[in-house]
């Protein structure tokens, strides 16, 4: 049944895939993650803090990403920011940022609120002992975060933050919507070009499937090797 | 440089039966901390005025009322739930106070100029399960608050820490994680820690409670060398022996309040309360 394919528009779009499509997503992915990751754990912080005002806005923060679609999202802000940077700084035409700016601010605000609640989770599962101690040694709130808890909870957390890091990878591939050019958008792009939509398809869904089973595997054998003696 | 057993000449102070197990840790010798002048007037190390403590309708603490002198080795004892653990945490204010005031070296504890951390900084506090910091090796354990709060020099700080853990006998330690020490081990390390800082007073809360007993010795050995040398300390604990091998007082709580403070030999001697009575002759007998 195979005889119709013809797989070897694979090989020669390889160089676009990887050089570019494969490129942009790896680049999204890690900014992404590496700000939402410290967005997160700032939120998370502003949730387990005792200050009235500041708890309250996190959770809400937090529940509404958590609540709304993803693709609803990076509609949303790629609309939205324009307007907001013009708002901001008092010019009377939308600021353009560029769909990449956008894509990037959208996921590092959305993927924030998943790392957050992992955070808080990771700073939670720190005896309080640890902390008094660190008090007891004289250190302030933000020495005791940035030396005793957070390391530990960073730590703790790792295989979940990565495993969310997966999901961001594949989530990632929502910027068709505007027009970007990732993995599966320059694969989609050669399937209409070439009509070879089923061979395509099928090589990024192999891509992504190897991608992320090598990631969870080497995120379970990271699991064993990062686990702190206690 | 590991740990030697210590010839049997420590164990020639009377020790109450069943209370203090041996103490055969090897300790090297040399001073853990410079003596201060063992004094027992003057203004009070710590004193505690009226203090009480609530948990929502629950009270903790009713009117506690002590001072501790400089150089004196205060130990505090009491039924489980008794609100000992409670007031020693309360003067480096690690647990906050609804009525009364603490002070400590003529710093105010409940006072909102008052610099908390720079307080804490100089005094020393061990706890019942260690709290050493868990991804941190032995000699980061030591030097981590010496540097990011006194701001001591790395070198200088690696120097004062390895030599206290020399002092405590765990040189060979150094590099090691806690999680690879025993419970003694982690205990005097943490004891190191708390000395690193230079701290005018020494708090324990309970240090022995979490060890198994043939660790327990070890610890007791450090504490008891530590008072020799006149450090000023209010020590949470159930170790009798310890008490009256080197307390100066003895402060007995029950349901948050201070039953009884007496010197030391009147407290073993004639306790006045029914509850001390009852207290001592229960953990005695055994």
């Amino acid at each position: 049944m195979f005889s119709n394919f013809d797989f070897g528009v694979v090989f020669g779009s390889l160089p676009y895939l990887f050089g570019q499509g494969m490129v942009f997503t790896v680049t999204l992915t890690a900014l992404a993650a590496g700000m939402g990751v410290i967005l997160g754990t700032l939120l998370a912080m502003a949730r387990l803090s005792g200050v009235p005002g500041l708890k309250h806005v996190a959770k809400v923060y937090v529940e509404l990403m958590r609540s709304l679609p993803l693709v609803l999202v990076i509609f949303w802000f790629y609309f939205l920011v324009p307007y907001i940077g013009a708002y901001l700084t008092g010019a009377s035409r939308p600021i353009q940022v560029g769909a990449f700016s956008s894509a990037l601010i959208t996921f590092t605000l959305f993927e924030a609120a998943y790392f957050s609640e992992i955070m808080r989770a990771g700073i939670q599962s720190i005896p309080k002992g640890q902390t008094g101690a660190a008090y007891a040694l004289g250190m302030t709130y933000a020495q005791t975060m940035i030396t005793v808890v957070l390391p530990q909870a960073f730590r703790n957390m790792l295989p979940l933050l990565l495993t969310q890091t997966i999901v961001l990878f594949q989530d990632t591939s929502l910027v068709y919507v505007l027009s970007l050019t990732d993995f599966l958008g320059a694969a989609s792009k050669v399937a209409q070009r070439d009509g070879r939509l089923v061979e395509m398809y099928l090589f990024a869904a192999v891509v992504y499937f190897a991608v992320c089973f090598s990631a969870s595997f080497l995120v379970r054998r990271l699991q064993r090797r990062v686990a702190i003696i206690r | 440089m590991t740990s030697t057993p210590m010839p049997a000449s420590t164990a020639k102070t009377p020790v109450a039966p069943g209370s203090v197990a041996p103490m055969d840790a090897g300790l090297q010798s040399g001073p853990l901390s410079s003596p201060p002048p063992k004094l027992a007037t003057g203004a009070p190390m710590i004193a505690i005025d009226n203090v009480s403590k609530w948990y929502g309708d629950f009270q903790v603490l009713t009117n506690c009322t002590t001072q501790v002198a400089k150089g004196e080795v205060v130990v505090v004892c009491g039924p489980s739930g008794s609100g000992k653990s409670t007031l020693i945490k309360c003067v480096n204010a690690l647990e906050p106070i609804q009525k009364g005031q603490i002070t400590v070296n003529d710093t105010k504890v409940v006072d909102k100029a008052t610099d908390l951390p720079k307080l804490r900084s100089r005094v020393g506090m061990v706890f019942q399960h260690f709290e050493l910091f868990p991804h941190l090796s032995i000699t980061e354990n030591l030097t981590v608050a010496q540097r990011k709060v006194l701001k001591r020099p790395a070198e200088e700080a690696k120097k004062k820490g390895l030599d206290l853990l020399a002092r405590v006998g765990l040189s060979a330690h150094a590099n090691k994680y806690p999680g690879q020490l025993s419970g003694g081990q982690q205990q005097r390390v943490a004891i190191a820690r708390a000395l690193a800082m230079n701290p005018v007073v020494m708090l324990f809360d309970e240090p022995t409670s979490a060890l198994d007993p043939e660790m327990v010795g070890e610890v007791l050995d450090v504490m008891v060398e530590l008072a020799k040398e006149g450090m000023t300390m209010m020590v949470v604990t159930h170790e009798m022996g310890f008490a009256r091998k080197v307390a100066d007082r003895v402060i007995f709580m029950d349901r948050g309040e201070i039953v009884e403070d007496a010197r030391k030999d009147d407290f073993f001697g004639q306790p006045r309360s029914e509850r001390a009575q009852q207290f001592l002759s229960k953990i005695l007998q055994h």
